[in-house]
């Protein structure tokens, strides 16, 4: 039996699956903490990639073209949307905390039309994408793009230093504790305002991170953040709210389905993902790795 | 003061409240649309009925029973495609349609729609709240893409065309009258539904499900049987959308049509029966002079919803009614103060 | 008289923490008795064991020759038991009248009517109902704006609604005065003694329940430990202990 194509879809899957953990992560975290669906997630995902994109072809105008001006356009792209992400939640978001879910719900749901509006504003209709120039290397039979590695290896190193950060820092503590019971670290003195927008700074840096590593993969085009919302909520569903190894399962889980699908029902590929997702919510609502509290 | 002394137009108001109001001055306007010069305005008037019927429908799940469904688009899409389909099969090879068959391909929608609610409102009804709202997208989106990838049965992407309705109705004006017609026989319908028992039984669970159990009420199934008819009007809605736009494409199921029944709610006030038709006219109205100007349209209705959800969460009927109960508050007061020192020797 | 609720070897655990533990109690029709003890004794876990809000782990609870053990709270409320709650749960967006005019509608059964007119449905037994729990004046006003010591009797008035035979009231004056907490607890005996309604009643205060309960059970840890009349019960040195705090299960 010819594994190739199957070995082929799994590595396409697996690199799939990265991305969204990186991107379903933040989305995680911030509703783990704060119960807030950034509807908008997506967006900011989108707007990363465009800024990464004007970084990363301003450098490489300055001091030569080569794959390695990647690198600081990221990490520049990180601090400015954490900033961004920082200023959204200190001056919009947080006016909702008292509101309705429906409410909260529409203030996301407006950034989305909002900045989606902003990047065609200032970077037009056209995609946008990086050409590292990498070649695809041979192997078992089948032509792969040695990039899908590095994004295989930087899912998996985030993955670890959230980990890390979330289990062994005191701020990471605090986070996880925040997500069980806000009122009780609020009780123990620590100031729950300042931690959820540096925790929606966090979420909106690991979207802006997430975008970086995929730009040289395939381009970034309006309504692209439409599609993978969805896929992200699945994601965040299927794992549960506000757990990082759940969103890491459930990732891989939609990652590696959607990519053999592909081979036997390309045009649904997707109602596959939300076949998942309605199963999951009707059997276990609160996710493979989520606690049954919040509603 | 008494309400019942005043002339009838507060009598009015006390019995259909605001809502009855707003009602009674659109419908004037409404029935003088056509009058105007050319087709553009009875278009636009066409939109704002058809959809504001989807956001009516819409606010029996928000308004009177508290759920947020993201998924409510995809029976309005069903009952559009299920006319659309009665209606190519009907129509002859030329393309024409006779008016019977016409009616009828409008009249398979709703039950089509009906029957894809009690499907999905049966496992949505389990849950409330943000699971509700997930479970609902999943819904919808499921039934997007299946629609948008059974090429052979729905024709996929590019829709179905050529949704051309009898002469008589290719005339704007009669089809907006139609569509007029149609959408006041459905919200007094609406009307009876939402101040009946069951009407307010659907309010009791919005307020306080585990109490609504308590009184007796199996709150699954009445959630349900709001579901089912939330959907039917949906259906409807979508029925009426494809002779109108001349065709109907699978993305009239996807979320971002929700969002549209979700803002026009908003806009116009979930808390007032009549809000999401206000809704409409504000939202359609709105799109159809900015997109004349420029093409950020996203950006305006965005900035909208945005100044809504800070300032003016009730809508503009939210809004209206606490100045109203402001004004009445003071004048009761004074009418007290007045009323004690009249008392004083 | 035959007993009109018999609970048998009830029991309920959360994880490893056992709320309820070997509870066996009787009522009689028309009884009025008040189960007490110290806090955390599990008195609302109980009644919410017996209204259907919490599955038992064990146990049989039997209502009027029916078993209704774990029954989900909407049937159970249709046989005829209804309950209030500690905390005034009521439907706050709605006006009084329309949030006892629901619970009629309910026990009614035209909570699926969609074409009559709520409005002219069950007017009277609203009115009635309303006057009976003292909030006749107050019909127009919106629940969740309301005084405490009246959410209290609204949430009283919506249990009334239901026409039980057997009424479960969770800390019935708690937040009261002591002329409201009179005034409800005088309407109890009425209701009590007139329509012959059964009633099960949970009280911190001790004179309310020496002056209107009939039989007490007292209850520590989920067990109990102490059932009789308030004599019986005061003069009960366990009693004594468990509330001097020197009793251990």
């Amino acid at each position: 039996m010819d594994i190739a194509p199957y070995a082929l879809q799994l590595f396409s899957g697996l690199s799939r699956a990265m991305v969204l953990f990186l991107l379903s992560a933040g989305l995680s975290l911030i509703f783990g903490v704060m119960n807030i669906l950034n509807f908008a997630h997506a967006t900011l995902w989108l707007l990363s990639g465009y800024v990464t994109f004007s970084i990363f072809t301003f450098l490489s105008e300055q001091f030569g073209a080569s794959p390695w001006m990647l690198l600081p356009a990221i990490v520049c792209t990180v601090a400015l949307m954490s900033l961004l992400g920082f200023a959204l939640e200190r001056f919009l978001i947080r006016h909702t905390y008292e509101r309705e879910l429906p409410e909260q719900l529409l203030l996301t749901f407006a950034l989305v039309l909002i900045l989606g509006d902003v990047i065609k504003l200032i970077w037009g209709l056209e995609n946008r994408r990086i050409n590292l120039g990498v070649q695809p290397i041979e192997m078992l039979d089948t032509m792969v793009n040695p990039y899908q590695f590095v994004i295989i290896g930087t899912g998996v190193t985030v993955a670890a230093g959230l980990w890390y950060f979330l289990h062994r820092t005191r701020f990471g503590k605090i986070v996880r504790a925040a997500v069980y019971s806000r009122n009780m670290v609020s009780a123990l003195g620590i100031r729950i305002p300042m931690i959820y927008a540096m925790v929606f700074a966090l979420g909106v840096g690991l979207a802006a991170l997430a975008s970086g590593v995929f730009l040289p993969l395939l381009p970034m085009s309006l309504g692209v953040d439409h599609d993978i919302i969805v896929q992200c909520f699945a994601v965040v569903v299927i794992g549960g709210f506000g757990s990082m190894l759940g969103t890491f399962v459930a990732s891989i889980i939609v990652g590696v389905v959607y990519s053999f699908s592909i081979l036997f029902w390309p045009d649904g590929a997707l109602a596959m993902i939300f076949l998942i997702l309605i199963v999951v919510l009707i059997w276990r609502p609160w996710g493979l790795f989520g606690t049954e509290l919040r509603y | 003061m008494s309400a019942y002394n005043g002339n009838w137009w507060s009598r009015f108001y006390a019995r259909y409240g605001l809502s009855g109001r707003f009602a009674l001055i659109m419908l004037v306007f409404f029935l003088l649309v056509p009058l105007l010069p050319g087709e553009f305005w009875t278009h636009v008037g066409t939109e704002i009925l058809i959809l504001g019927l989807f956001a009516m429908s819409f606010n029996l799940l928000y308004g009177y029973m508290g759920q947020i469904s993201f998924g409510h688009a995809a029976f309005f899409g069903l009952g559009a495609y299920a006319t659309a389909m009665l209606f190519t099969a009907l129509k002859t090879p030329a393309g024409a349609i006779g008016v019977p068959e016409f009616l009828l391909s409008l009249l398979v929608g709703p039950p089509v729609a009906a029957l894809g609610a009690l499907i999905v409102g049966f496992f949505c009804v389990r849950l409330t709240g943000i699971y509700f709202a997930m479970l609902s997208l999943a819904f919808g989106e499921l039934l997007f893409y299946i629609v948008f990838s059974w090429y052979s049965f729905t024709k996929g992407d590019d829709g179905i065309q050529g949704l051309l309705p009898p002469l008589y109705f290719q005339d704007a004006g009669n089809y907006y009258y139609l569509t007029l017609a149609i959408v006041v026989v459905a919200l007094l319908a609406m009307w009876r539904i939402t101040e009946s028992p069951f009407g307010y039984i659907m309010r009791t669970l919005r307020d306080n499900q585990r109490r609504a159990a308590y009184l007796g009420i199996n709150v699954r199934l009445h959630m349900l049987m709001n579901f089912v008819i939330a959907g039917t009007f949906a259906g409807l809605a979508g029925a009426l959308w494809g002779p109108f736009s001349r065709s109907v494409s699978p993305g009239l199921l996807g979320w971002q049509e929700s969002g549209i029944a979700v803002f026009m709610t908003l806009i116009g006030g979930a808390g007032a029966f009549i809000g999401p038709i206000v809704g409409s006219v504000i939202y359609t109205m709105l799109q159809a002079v900015v997109k004349m100007y420029t093409v950020y349209w996203p950006l305006t209705i965005g900035t909208v919803i945005l100044l809504i959800v800070l300032f003016l969460p009730g809508g503009v009927l939210g809004l209206i009614e606490k100045r109203i109960r402001l004004r009445r508050g003071e004048a009761a007061q004074a009418m007290e103060q007045a009323a004690s020192m009249a008392e004083k020797p | 008289m035959a007993a009109i609720l018999e609970v048998t070897d009830l029991h309920k655990h959360f994880g490893g923490v056992h709320v309820t533990r070997n509870v066996n109690f009787s009522m009689e029709e028309g009884e009025q008795s008040a189960i007490i003890g110290p806090n955390g004794a599990g008195k609302s876990t109980l009644m919410n064991l017996l209204t259907g809000y919490h599955r038992c782990d064990a146990g049989k609870v039997v209502f009027e020759g029916q078993d209704i053990t774990n029954w989900p709270p909407h049937r159970i409320a249709r046989m005829g038991i209804s309950r209030a709650f500690q905390v005034s749960s009521i439907f706050a967006k709605m006006t009084v009248a329309d949030n006892v005019r629901s619970a009629v509608h309910a026990q009614m059964r035209r909570s699926f009517d969609i074409f009559g007119s709520a409005a002219r449905v069950g007017i009277e037994e609203t009115a009635r109902v309303l006057e009976l729990s003292g909030l006749g004046a107050k019909h127009g006003l919106v629940a969740g704006e309301l005084a405490q010591g009246d959410k209290k009797r609204l949430e009283l008035a919506i249990a009334l609604a239901g026409k039980p035979r057997l009424l479960f009231l969770d800390e019935p004056t708690a937040g009261m005065s002591i002329d409201e907490a009179r005034g409800t607890m005088e309407l109890v005996d009425r209701l009590n003694r007139e329509l012959r309604l059964t009633v099960l009643f949970t009280e911190h205060d001790m004179g309310i329940v020496f002056n209107h309960a009939r039989k007490l059970t007292l209850l520590h840890r989920g067990e109990i430990v102490v059932q009789g009349t308030p004599a019986e019960v005061r003069a009960n040195e366990t009693a004594q202990k468990v509330y001097l705090g020197e009793h251990h299960a």
